[in-house]
Parts: structure tokens; sequence; C-alpha cells
């Protein structure tokens, strides 16, 4: 079904560029968070710092995984 | 012997019923000293003299009286909305919507869609829990996080609250004991509004206390 309509592997080609792309700038998001997360936990401490940047942390990891997962299957 | 056993086990006892009104009310007013303190103080949104909280222009000797954030209730919606986005590619699997697609770039969909998702229910969490007002023994201060890395603190000293008043309205706000406050001063920000916190009254009494003990203070001149 997917070759009928997509005979070129050409446009898998591009898809796959503009998924790494998006990704990428998942990543950047993903930095971005951390960083606003050190932001907050710097302006107020309320006693769950650590669990906050944590989470912050584990996403950042979860889109750089997504994004090298994404960079080996596709 | 058995007796005197007796009057010494009925003493404690006494002064536990001696305590246990100061308890119960310290158990309302803060989430943190009820069991499993810890999970509670994280989603506690009304804290009365709470401690290990700092913030970055707070004085060595300033006191928090009061840490206020909006009402657990008004995550409902996002909770609601990211429970439904867990759930919706399981759903989605019924039909065959992604079918076109090859395997490896289907897998790449989900996975980047649990992504979107973990960062909003991320992101709206990290709003509700930094955006907080505080109310110290010297002032009032008003913590908000816009976007991404943008922060305003307004604060006004409580010599210059003018008025204060509270409006709650509504069914749901009536049964969750939640509304506005609204404060008017005379600092460089006239208006100051705690937005949705709990037990509106009982913050509107707390800041009448404390203007009133700043009108003492400045009476007696025992101003900082």
């Amino acid at each position: 079904m997917g070759q009928i309509l997509f005979p070129n592997t050409m446009i898998w080609g591009v898809a796959k560029i503009f998924v790494l792309f998006g990704m990428a700038i998942y990543v950047v998001f993903g930095f971005v968070v951390v960083r606003q997360v050190k932001l907050m936990t710097d302006t107020l401490q309320l006693g769950f710092e650590g669990f906050i940047r944590l989470l912050s942390y584990v996403h950042l990891l979860f889109t750089i995984a997504v994004f090298i997962f994404a960079l080996i299957i596709l | 012997m058995t007796d005197i056993f007796i009057s010494q086990e009925k003493k404690p006892k006494e002064e536990m019923k001696e305590n246990s009104p100061v308890e119960k009310e310290v158990k309302e007013m803060m989430g943190q000293t009820l069991p499993k303190k810890e999970f509670k103080s994280l989603i506690a949104s009304y804290l009365r003299n709470p401690k290990g909280v700092d913030f970055e222009i707070k004085d060595k000797q300033e006191k928090i009286e009061l840490l206020l954030r909006q009402h657990p209730i008004t995550n409902l919606r996002w909770i609601i909305l990211g429970t439904i986005m867990i759930f919706a590619p399981i759903v989605l699997k019924q039909f065959p919507i992604f079918d076109f697609l090859p395997s490896n770039y289907r897998f790449i969909v989900y996975l980047g869609w649990y992504l979107i998702t973990g960062s909003f229910i991320l992101e709206n969490f990290l709003t509700w829990y930094f955006n907080v007002y505080i109310i110290t023994d010297e002032r009032i201060i008003d913590v908000d996080f816009y976007n991404l890395i943008y922060k305003d603190i307004s604060q006004a000293d409580a010599d210059k609250i003018q008025d204060v008043n509270y409006q709650m309205g509504g069914v749901v706000r009536t049964i969750f004991n939640y509304g506005d406050v609204f404060i008017q001063t005379a600092a460089e920000k006239p208006n100051f509004e705690f937005l949705a916190v709990p037990k509106p009254d009982k913050v509107v009494k707390v800041l009448q206390d404390l203007i009133q003990e700043e009108k003492q203070e400045a009476i007696e001149g025992r101003i900082r």
C-alpha cells in the first residue's frame, strides 16, 4: 500500500529529514525546559527542587533518546 | 500501685486532648504536617508558616506567614487532557489512520506523541507549582512565570496595603472553597490579585492581621 502511494523512496528520505529536524528542535526545547526549571528553582526554593530538576533532566534525556532512535531506525 | 500507672497513662492522654484542636487546625492549614507529608506539601496550595521555603529576594529576618498557589482543582482541565493524550494512541490503534506509514515511522510517531504529552504535563505542572503568592510578616509577593523563561516578581510592603477583599462565586468554587483575593496597595503595583486561592477568607484574615501588626509597629516605632 505504502509503495503504491509513495513509489519514490526519495519521499521517505525527505520525511526522515523533516522528522529529524523536528526532533532536533525538540531537543533544544528539552534544554530550554531544564534552563527554565533552574530559573524557577533559583527563584523559589519550595523543598522539592531535586525532584523537579530530575523531572526536567528525564524529559531532556527522553527527547535526546527519541532523536537518536529516530536517527537509527528511520 | 496499679492506680499510679493508670494516672500516669491518663496524663499524656489529657495532654493530647488539649493539643488535639491545635493539631487539627495545624493539620487543616498545613499540608506538611499530615501523614505522607512530603507528597501533601508537594501539592498543597495553602501552606501556613511553611518550613524549608525560601525565595531569592527574601530578607534574613523575614518570616513567611503564608504560601499560596492556585487550588489543585484548577489543574483538572490539563490533567484530563493529559490523560486523554496518554490513552489516545491506544484508542487510535483501532482505526487505521497511520497504516499508510511504514512501521518504523509509525513507531516514531507514537514516541513523538508521548514526548509531546510528557512536555505538556510537565509544563502545566511547573506553571502551577511555581506560580505562587507569598505573604511574609513584612510584605506580599506575587511570583509569576510566563511562557518558558520570563518571570515577573511583584511585591508590596505590608504598610502599603490599603484594601483587601475577596470574591468567591460559582458551584465549583463554593464546593472546593477557593476564590480570588484582591489587594489594593499604594506601592508601585497598585493591584495584586491572588487568583483561585484556597480559603480566601482566611487569606484575607491573615492580611488584615498583618496590616494591623504593621500599624501597631508604626505606632510603637518598631519599623524595620
